[in-house]
């Protein structure tokens, strides 16, 4: 089932709320776009032009922000982001086929989020644990030692519920 | 100030602190290479190219953004430096296509010639293929991002001088490119094809679409932009007589860099397959050809035969606010000293009179009191009845920056929500056809709180007790009850005026082209002088024109009342001293103005026609019975580009030339007379409009003492006591103000703009009390305020903006606006067909919904020559400048 979040007159509302008690301080904008993607998840698209008018700047340019830092979103993100560590020393403990197993368990691909918004799957280039490797982060949980089995056993309900 | 001295390539020069170095070299004559830096936009330093050394530490510094400081060695051309310069530039070139061949940038390209100017052979860098060209449907332009060097010029354009934010850097790194909002095609954003950032691009990212590869450009020549009366400096670029390219005009004050769509892809009308190529006659129903001989002898033996039979005031002549200053000279002393009579009027008429009569009372001064620069420095700017960003774009662009840049603030007066809404500190939403009860309210509240400039009031103006008296019955509750504008809002806008120490007025044609135009004018002129904004070099009254030569045809004397420079007819001082010039005399009455030559055809009283590039059949009211006057003269000429809705009804066609195939000059709106330029010989057979004034009145047995345009400017300087004429020198595009301004600088007095010495012509300003008239009464019938107005992507009639193929392309058809809940109502959908209908005529057109509609009003835009809006409108005139009402009428729609 895809629960793909439409963004309700609410949250509308409550956008507008956030705009406004930032848009008095100096150098509102990153604040304000980190403030909305704290509370939604994401910076829903439509909230681009509320943004760009009430703090006087072109929509175009709120975009070119968001788009410029990684920590910010357009598109709403699972509950638990997944991050596979393609650093060299998982590299070589086999972190390339773990991918491909969170992969096909998720059904996703790189970069994206799972249609009931449980999982997004992302990698990193090291997160500074080799001893372990390979590892994965599942929400703020480190997997190490991964291997197959592991993996299936931390996504299986995923697969059940499909 | 003190001047800073650096030493550059060996060389010592100084200049004031703040400069850039590559501003100083440009001074100095030495030629830094870049690539992102313009001079109208800021400068960023993001291709690296312009890179210098500072010798004293090695230090290698991005030119264009490095000001200068003392004691600096800078060397240009160092090992260092070149040998950096071209690793950037390679960079560049190892991600750029080697389409080079084929684009068609083609010898423009400043990368290419950069590159070649540096040496750079092969790039043994690995290659980066880049993304590839993004589909686009538009006409206009074309995106190939995989040229794109980042530079940023494209979105600096969009953001600081045409203020539309369409486009900036979307991602980062490798990835990054100039996007629109959601990265969409552009048609589906903010942008408005103004060609602004195709003239800025220095590769092949940019370019223009629907050409054929030309090769390359043989002629470049600086002309004045034909569509409105902004006067945008533009560059035609010709190769075997054709015009193949139209990029903005290099340095011009009014436009800086910047075109409209219009200006840029709008020109093409030039070439148009519908021009006219021979000279006609009707016979029978259908026209022919003939030559140039034949059709002058048959005009004259016609008005010769009118004018014995029936006198010269059978005889009307009408002018056009699109020829240029000569032509409407000589058409107008060909009417009173060749034909013998002053019923000679220009189309100017239908929406700049009130200004004329307005501006004219109150000020003595019949047009704009100021220059564009003074509107770009002004505190507040108060925008009513005008849509600058379509009927004047290089004005709007001028709105907008003072709002971005200047942080000026915008008092916004307009029924209907437009582009400028956006930029608007408060928007006012008036009744339409009160803002004479709105002026007025403002007015007392500023008399009231005690925010007028008093010693301006008393030293220049007069009439100000009575007006002040007059105003007793303005009490708020009545401004809003009749305006619809609520107390606290009157008040908030009242201040926001008084209160800015310099306050601009920019209107257009909807205050003109109401009803009362004239009495709106005096009222908006009331209010500047009341807060000292008139003569000042900030501030003032912005009188918008629609024609690109709306001011020249009047300042020329094409007016059944004025003889050229505004002198009047019954002024017998001034008539002998034209009378000498000319060598014969002229008549004595006054003549007709456009609509009453009509009403006197109606009668039978006028009988024959010469009408020069206008079309009344579509701009006049009641276009039905304009058709039906016209047809029945006895003898019509008209002399146009193409065979318009009127050049059909005609007993004689004479092909004219376009504004690309004559010299002359344009008076833009400020004032500011700027030449035109001939870029390529006239099409056909077609000649100039002067050339064939002058052949007219040698054939007649009257030749004129003149054998080019600038003769007949030198009689135009000598005769007309126009101080803007006379400071012509026909070097082009200069600035006639530049010296007076910078003088009152020096001076540390205040500037004083277009009014000479501060001084108003008649020693003072006077306050005109004003009545407010409402409008008619809508019968129940008639439930809709229709307004019209222009759009961006069309022009006045669209005699020419119809025949430019792109501009046609991308908005085919006409539309009427209406708000969503009327379309609810009415069971309307998008794009369904329905039927405007007023008491005079009807339209079919195609509904649009809008959210920028109140309820009870639609929209229509006048330019589609297919549905002539005007046939809505009835012959209503006003009593002081017989000019028509032509902005809003009482309509029903219905479903088809």
């Amino acid at each position: 089932m895809n629960k793909a979040k439409t963004i309700t007159k609410a949250d509308l509302k409550r956008i507008n709320t956030i705009i406004t008690e930032y848009s008095q301080q100096k150098w509102p904008l990153i604040p304000l776009l980190q403030e909305i993607q704290n509370e939604f998840g994401y910076i829903p698209p439509q909230s681009i032009p509320l943004i760009a008018r009430s703090l006087g700047i072109f929509p175009s340019q709120v975009q070119g922000v968001i788009s410029f830092y990684t920590q910010l979103y357009t598109q709403p993100r699972g509950k638990k982001v997944v991050r596979v560590c393609r650093g060299t020393a998982c590299h070589v403990r086999g972190g390339k086929t773990i991918l491909k197993l969170v992969r096909q368990h998720l059904d996703i691909e790189e970069g994206e989020t799972t249609p009931d918004l449980e999982y997004t799957l992302e990698t990193v280039a090291c997160i500074g644990v080799c001893a372990l490797a390979p590892n994965i982060v599942v929400g703020d949980q480190v997997h190490g030692h991964m291997n197959p089995k592991k993996t299936e056993q931390l996504f299986k309900h995923q697969e059940v519920e499909k | 100030m003190q001047s800073i001295t650096i030493t550059l390539d060996g060389r010592e020069v100084s200049g004031y602190p703040g400069t850039t170095i590559l501003e100083l070299a440009k001074e100095s004559g030495i030629d830094i290479p870049t690539l992102c830096h313009a001079p109208q936009l800021t400068s960023i330093g993001a291709c690296r190219v312009c890179l210098v050394e500072d010798e004293r530490n090695g230090a290698l510094l991005a030119s264009c953004v490095t000001p200068i400081s003392s004691g600096m060695v800078i060397n240009t051309r160092s090992p260092r430096v070149i040998e950096r310069r071209k690793t950037i530039v390679k960079l560049m070139l190892a991600s750029h296509p080697d389409s080079c061949l084929v684009c068609d940038k083609g010898n423009r390209c400043q990368l290419r010639q950069i590159a070649s100017d540096l040496g750079i052979g092969l790039v043994e860098l690995q290659r980066i293929p880049q993304t590839a060209s993004i589909d686009e449907v538009n006409p206009f332009l074309e995106r190939d991002l995989s040229k794109c060097i980042l530079c940023a010029k494209c979105i600096r354009a969009c953001q600081e001088l045409v203020v539309e934010g369409a486009i900036d850097y979307f991602q980062r790194g490798f990835t990054t490119i100039p996007a629109t909002l959601n990265n969409l095609p552009l048609e589906n954003s903010e942008c408005t094809f103004c060609g602004t950032c195709v003239a800025l691009c220095p590769t092949g990212a940019l370019t223009e679409k629907e050409k054929t590869y030309r090769g390359t450009t043989q002629t470049i020549v600086q002309t004045t932009c034909p569509f409105c009366g902004c006067g945008c400096s533009i560059c035609l670029e010709a190769k075997d007589g054709q015009v193949t390219r139209v990029t903005p005009g290099k340095e011009s004050s009014v436009n800086k860099g910047t075109l409209c769509v219009r200006g840029s892809y709008g020109c093409d009308f030039i070439h148009s397959p519908d021009r006219l190529l021979k000279p006609l006659v009707k016979s029978n129903g259908s026209f022919k050809e003939l030559s140039w001989e034949e059709a002058l002898e048959l005009v004259i033996t016609q008005f010769q035969r009118i004018k014995d039979e029936s006198g010269s005031d059978s005889l009307a002549v009408l002018g056009s606010s699109k020829c240029t200053n000569e032509e409407n000279y000589l058409l107008q002393r060909f009417a009173r000293s060749v034909l013998g009579t002053n019923n000679i009027d220009n189309g100017g008429r239908l929406y700049n009179s009130a200004s004329c009569v307005g501006l004219g009372s109150s000020l003595g001064f019949p047009g704009t009191t100021n220059y564009l620069s003074g509107l770009e420095q002004s505190e507040l700017i108060l925008v009513i009845g005008a849509d600058p960003t379509s009927s004047a774009p290089a004005v709007g662009y001028v709105i907008k920056r003072a709002v971005k840049s200047q942080y000026a603030k915008l008092l916004l007066i307009d029924p209907r929500q437009t582009k400028l809404s956006m930029f608007a500190h408060l928007w006012l939403q008036p009744e339409v056809g009160t803002d004479v009860v709105l002026m007025n309210g403002l007015a007392k509240v500023i008399i009231d709180e005690d925010l007028i400039d008093e010693e301006f009031v008393a030293r220049s103006t007069d009439n100000f007790e009575a007006f002040n008296e007059d105003l007793k019955k303005y009490t708020l509750e009545y401004v809003e009850e009749i305006t619809g504008v609520a107390i606290q809002q009157i008040h908030t806008a009242a201040q926001l005026y008084a209160s800015a120490s310099r306050a601009a007025i920019v209107y257009g044609t909807g205050i003109t082209q109401h009803m009362t135009g004239p009495d709106s004018v005096k009222a908006l002129a009331n209010l500047a002088l009341l807060t000292g904004n008139i003569g000042h070099k900030r501030g003032g009254v912005y009188a918008l024109q629609r024609e690109n030569n709306g001011q020249g045809a009047c300042d020329m004397g094409t007016l059944p009342m004025f003889l050229p420079g505004y002198q009047g007819i019954v002024d017998a001082q001034a008539r002998r001293r034209f009378e000498e010039s000319w060598g014969v005399s002229s008549p004595t009455s006054v003549g007709l103005t456009a609509l009453e030559i009509i009403k006197q055809v109606k009668k039978g009283k006028i009988k024959g026609m010469y009408i020069v590039g206008e079309n009344p059949a579509l701009s006049f009211p009641n276009s039905r019975l304009i058709i039906e006057s016209l047809a029945s003269l006895d003898f019509l000429v008209v002399q146009d580009m193409f065979l318009t809705e009127t050049a059909k009804l005609a007993n004689v066609v004479l092909p004219a030339a376009s504004f690309a195939e004559k010299d002359g000059t344009f008076t833009n709106f400020e004032g500011r007379v700027q030449k035109v330029q001939k870029a390529i010989s006239p099409l056909g057979e077609s000649l100039p409009d002067w050339e064939i004034i002058l052949r007219l009145a040698e054939k007649i047995g009257a030749p004129m003492p003149y054998s080019s345009p600038q003769q007949v400017m030198g009689e135009i300087v000598d005769i007309c006591q126009l101080a803007t004429y006379s400071s012509y020198e026909g070097n082009g595009h200069a600035e006639p103000e530049t010296q007076s301004l910078y003088q009152a600088e020096s001076s540390s007095q205040l500037g004083v703009g277009r009014i000479h010495g501060g001084q108003f012509p008649t020693g003072f300003a006077c306050f005109c009390p004003i009545a407010y008239v409402p409008p008619r009464e809508a019968k129940k019938s008639y439930p809709f305020t229709l307004l019209t107005g222009s759009i961006p992507n069309h022009f006045g009639t669209g005699s020419r903006s119809s025949r430019s193929m792109r501009l046609k392309r991308f908005s085919p058809e006409a539309f009427v606006e209406i708000c969503e809940s009327d379309a609810k109502r009415l069971a309307i959908t998008e794009g369904e067909k329905v039927k405007v209908i007023s008491p005079i005529g009807e339209v079919t057109t195609i509904a649009k919904i809008t959210d920028t509609l109140r309820q009870g009003t639609l929209f229509m835009p006048v330019s589609y020559p297919k549905t002539p809006v005007n046939e809505l409108f009835d012959i209503d005139l006003n009593p002081e400048t017989k000019a028509p009402s032509l902005k809003a009428c009482n309509v029903k729609i219905e479903k088809l």
